[in-house]
């Protein structure tokens, strides 16, 4: 096979651009409802009442990234059919695990002294998260985040086979058909996808810091 | 003539991407059996000059001679294994137990293993640890002061006629730090190392040296026994780091056996002594033990030996000679 | 619970087919895995020694991790020297490892505390007796959590593999979603997320026993 700059130009500027907005639909709302599911998760397992049970959720959570992305996209086809619902739950899990995760870790770092230190002063419960151990907590918590962005933006493309469209369907045209100028330019603009993606939550999580510690 | 076993020549150390010389063209040395407490604030080069003669750190210009010896014709890790090496941090390795930790250097140089274990066991009978209680436990399962006790284990492991201390005691409270210190003195009795300690406890200092240098700002500010420094401080950054309670230094941190007679000097009133204490013991203790005995004269013994005399009029006229300029 | 029997007749009846996959599956992991430790432990000592490389080759691997698998086993197989199969999904499982495990490395070596390296100096270590008496038992323990996700994560990763011709674990699931199979794709799944596990587990087994009791309970001790 050989790699025409014309052809490539074609599948970067013609072939790919359509993909673009499903691609990042595919992303963005599982990113949501995972942070919207994971994060409060992470949260309430960090609490006194929970809390002796955080470790055995963690090692659940450590399992469960153990199973391959192909497998967790492809396991809900069967019963909810092809599509774009079923690459949405199935990518929307794929998230989870990493923000729950971090939410747990970020949370469970929190040097139990500087929690001492707020009950002592008489902050309550809620003053303590809020006030405490979710600012001290944030760039793990937003860490995990990132990581679940940028996996998701890759994972996405497998998204492709089961229906949902998205910058997979034009990898896996060039797959199919031997082109790689379609697997270059699908490969791309995900690259694309997940760098902004990451650079948003950095910059939005620069924009939290500081008015948390006011 | 007591024997100088490192010498330093117009040291001079500038650190790269400054201008301020770290050390300052010091020239000095250290006698053998000696214990030289370099004190100064932070910063002020005593731990780079500590660098220096084991090679950590290389001179910009002058020489270090050791034993008459260049150090830097010596390779460096040969070097080392030769010099005992003690830091605040004591850097154990927290992967190997206590037995290897302290057979670390004896292993390099290839001891036979059987000589080793014994060697262990030796040393942390030496410093105050049950071999058979720590000599497998790993370091985070010792307190602050055991692991400052296996550190001096370690450096003294290969039997360097040569121990450098940067702030050895320096990480554990006072009152095991008081603990070590004595502990210290007493070992270092017997095994009479030249000792190169670094602090910036000006009563540590006075407490642990046969010599005392004052550094500040990379350049010699005096030397001399802690007596001589303690008596005649050379200007306001001497006088200020001693503080205003020099006789009380003088009582409680200086050792008997610095303002003692010699026996050789009045074998007579040797035998006059019906009270002793040990020579490394400070000189309050001298005190109260006259004081005990309602006598005006102590015996200073080391070991089994009564080496020296200390009477009530010695001691008061070091304190006049201590008070006499800071009027 | 008529899936869990259907999925677990199917495993019973295809089992000679199953037992080949995951032969390959193995197979394809554990090559992976010895040239991936060989090559990137390597890289990973070698930034950690001259440092000022460190952070082009941390970003290069963040950024050929960012590549969807897909695209790269894709991208390899256009290429005529590497074409369909073992070759192609190989190499670019290479390329996935690369990330965990040079830097789990470098920050491995680079975490062990400074001071415990300085009295290994002044004690008279060469500077080889600080690296391997020194940093990289030390360094165990992270060196092995990124062994450990890089493991997972090459197993996981070899189904997609199915794609450019290798006949492993993911054949079932792809075969599965031609076929809208549920049994063959939970199958596949169960199968290859229990090979992950257990290769994690015995990652772990092994991580107990390199690892120093005295690094193993340092955390404890807080």
């Amino acid at each position: 096979m050989n790699f025409e700059l014309e052809r490539f130009l074609e599948a970067m500027f013609e072939r790919s651009p359509p993909f673009i907005l499903e691609h990042l639909q595919l992303v963005l709302i599982p990113l949501g409802i995972a942070v919207a599911i994971a994060f409060p998760v992470g949260v309430l397992l960090t609490r006194p009442r929970f809390r002796h049970y955080t470790g055995r959720v963690m090692s659940i959570f450590n399992a469960g990234q153990t199973i391959p992305p192909l497998a967790v996209i492809a396991v809900f086809f069967p019963f909810l059919g092809l599509g774009y619902r079923p690459a949405v739950i199935a990518l929307t899990i794929y998230a989870l695990l990493p923000i729950a995760r971090n939410t747990l870790a970020g949370l469970a770092g929190v040097p139990l002294e500087v929690k001492d230190a707020a009950r002592g002063m008489g902050m309550t419960e809620w003053q303590i998260l809020s006030q405490v151990e979710l600012p001290i907590s944030l760039p793990v918590v937003m860490s995990g985040i990132k990581t679940s962005a940028v996996l998701t933006a890759g994972t996405a493309a497998l998204a492709a086979l089961v229906g949902g469209k998205g910058m997979g369907a034009v990898i896996f045209a060039g797959i199919n058909f031997f082109r790689m100028e379609l697997i270059l330019a699908g490969t791309i603009y995900i690259g694309i996808i997940a760098v902004l993606l990451d650079r948003l939550l950095t910059y939005i999580e620069g924009c939290m810091a500081p008015s948390y510690m006011k | 003539m007591l024997e100088k076993l490192i010498q330093l020549h117009q040291i001079k150390k500038v650190f790269p991407n400054t201008n301020i010389p770290a050390v300052d063209e010091i020239t000095f040395s250290i006698e053998k059996g000696n214990i030289c407490v370099f004190v100064g604030p932070s910063g002020c080069g005593k731990t780079t000059i500590l660098r220096m003669i084991n090679r950590l750190v290389e001179p910009t210009s002058g020489n270090i001679f050791i034993d008459g010896e260049n150090v830097l014709n010596v390779d460096s890790d040969e070097l080392r294994r030769r010099i005992g090496y003690v830091i605040q941090q004591i850097g154990l390795l927290p992967h190997r137990t206590i037995e290897q930790n302290v057979g670390l250097v004896p292993r390099l140089l290839k001891w036979p293993e059987a000589k080793i274990t014994q060697r262990v066991v030796e040393l942390l009978e030496i410093v105050g640890l049950d071999p058979a209680e720590s000599a497998k436990k790993y370091p985070y399962q010792l307190s602050g002061g055991q692991m400052q006790r296996v550190g001096v284990a370690r450096a003294l492991a290969a039997d360097p006629p040569i121990m450098l201390m940067d702030e050895p005691f320096g990480a554990v409270d006072p009152i095991v730090r008081g603990r070590l210190q004595d502990e210290f003195l007493r070992l270092q009795q017997e095994v009479k190392k030249t000792i190169c300690f670094v602090t910036h406890d000006i009563n540590e200092a006075i407490k642990m040296g046969d010599y005392i240098v004052v550094m500040n700002g990379g350049k010699l500010v005096q030397q001399g026994t802690p007596m001589e420094v303690l008596s005649n401080p050379v200007n306001h950054f001497v006088k200020d780091l001693i503080g205003d309670d020099r006789g009380v230094k003088l009582l409680d941190l200086t050792r008997a056996e610095s303002l003692m007679t010699a026996v050789t000097e009045s074998p007579a009133a040797a035998n006059d002594c019906f009270c002793f204490i040990d020579a490394i013991q400070p000189v309050k203790m001298a005190l109260e033990v006259m004081m005990k005995n309602d006598s005006d004269m102590v015996g200073i013994r080391r070991g089994k030996n009564v080496v020296g005399t200390l009477s009530w009029a010695d001691i008061k006229k070091h304190i006049h000679k201590i008070s006499g300029d800071q009027e | 619970m008529e899936v869990i029997s259907s999925v677990l007749k199917f495993i019973v009846n295809n089992s000679s087919r199953i037992m080949e996959y995951t032969g390959n599956h193995l197979s394809l992991v554990l090559t992976v895995l010895v040239f991936s430790l060989i090559l990137w432990i390597w890289v990973g000592l070698l930034i950690s020694k001259y440092d000022r490389f460190a952070n082009s080759v941390i970003g290069l691997a963040n950024i050929l991790f960012v590549i969807p698998s897909i695209s790269l086993f894709g991208l390899f197989v256009t290429i005529p020297q590497l074409g369909l199969g073992r070759k192609s999904a190989a190499l670019a499982l290479i390329i996935y490892a690369m990330m965990p495990l040079v830097r789990s490395v470098y920050r491995g070596v680079k975490s062990v505390d400074p001071w415990v390296i300085d009295a290994g100096k002044g004690m008279g270590l060469s500077p080889a007796q600080i690296l391997y008496q020194i940093q990289i038992p030390m360094a165990w323990p992270v060196v092995f959590a990124g062994i450990r996700v890089a493991v997972v994560m090459i197993t996981g990763m070899a189904t997609v593999a199915t794609f450019i011709g290798e006949r492993n674990l993911g054949r079932l699931i792809h075969h599965g979603i031609t076929r809208g199979s549920a049994e063959m794709i939970i199958a596949g799944a169960v199968v290859v997320s229990v090979i992950a596990l257990m290769l994690d587990y015995i990652m772990g087994l092994l991580e107990k026993k390199v690892t120093s009791p005295g690094l193993r309970h340092r955390s404890e001790d807080y």
